[in-house]
């Protein structure tokens, strides 16, 4: 197969920044267990990652994120077999699941600030 | 026949283990990482809203706590090895072969390996455990 052949269709570019997706997201992530570890330098030492770079990886890696999200769960829900459960539902509950999951954590993270 | 299938089970069993880690670490990264993203890397840094690991104090009574530490071991090692599997096909997918390899496997699916010990590590030597 030539190199380039994701290039020539949208379907097949699209499937590469699929799997592109897991880069980013993965970089993100040890990004915040530097952050993480962080918390052992001690109260003057503590710094969380705030630069405006930062914010602007935040951003570009939330795009691949969303994108991650959006995809895999709705393969995840299709590949997924429960007897007499339309992979509709599967899907839709996946979303739901999604929905609440970051409702907990926000409020988790922004009612343990104070 | 029976003999054939007790031989078959052995490769499909480790199959399952790698496709839970696959699977679970997609449904992980999916739920999971957006709001992370958009909360502690956006919003936290503009100080839209105050969130938890902005100061020392906030962020520390999250991190001692045991299920937060187990949350947080969930969250950040097991997306690797649904990345693991999705770069190595990548590099497939742009023509490097030799990303098939066993050695290619060993370096992907044990660099997850290392990042789940690693995340192990940070999460039991920064912050004491406690339940306060």
């Amino acid at each position: 197969m030539p190199r380039g052949w994701w290039l020539r269709q949208r379907h097949y570019f699209l499937y590469m920044v699929r799997e592109f997706t897991a880069l980013p997201l993965a970089l993100w992530l040890l990004w915040f267990l530097v952050e993480v570890q962080r918390a052992s330098n001690g109260p003057k030492g503590y710094a969380p990652h705030g630069s405006p770079a930062f914010v602007v990886f935040s951003v570009i890696c939330l795009g691949f994120a969303l994108y991650h999200s959006v995809t895999f769960l709705r393969l995840f829900g299709v590949v997924t077999h429960i007897k007499g459960v339309p992979s509709r539902v599967i899907v839709v509950s996946l979303f739901a699941l999604w929905l609440v999951a970051s409702v907990v954590v926000a409020a988790v993270l922004i009612g343990f600030a104070r | 026949m029976s003999h054939q299938t007790a031989h078959m089970q052995k490769p499909a069993f480790g199959h399952l283990i790698w496709w839970f880690l696959f699977g679970g670490g997609g449904v992980v990264s999916a739920i999971l990482l957006p709001v992370h993203i958009l909360v502690q890397g956006i919003l936290g840094p503009l100080s839209v809203v105050p969130v938890a690991d902005r100061h020392y104090d906030t962020w520390v009574r999250l991190v001692g706590n045991p299920i937060v530490k187990l949350y947080l071991l969930v969250l950040i090692a097991l997306p690797f090895f649904h990345f693991a599997h999705r770069l190595r096909y990548l590099l497939v997918d742009l023509g490097v072969p030799a990303a098939r390899s066993i050695p290619a496997q060993v370096v992907f699916y044990g660099g997850a390996i290392v990042v789940t010990a690693v995340t192990i590590w940070v999460l039991l030597t920064t912050v004491p455990i406690s339940f306060g």
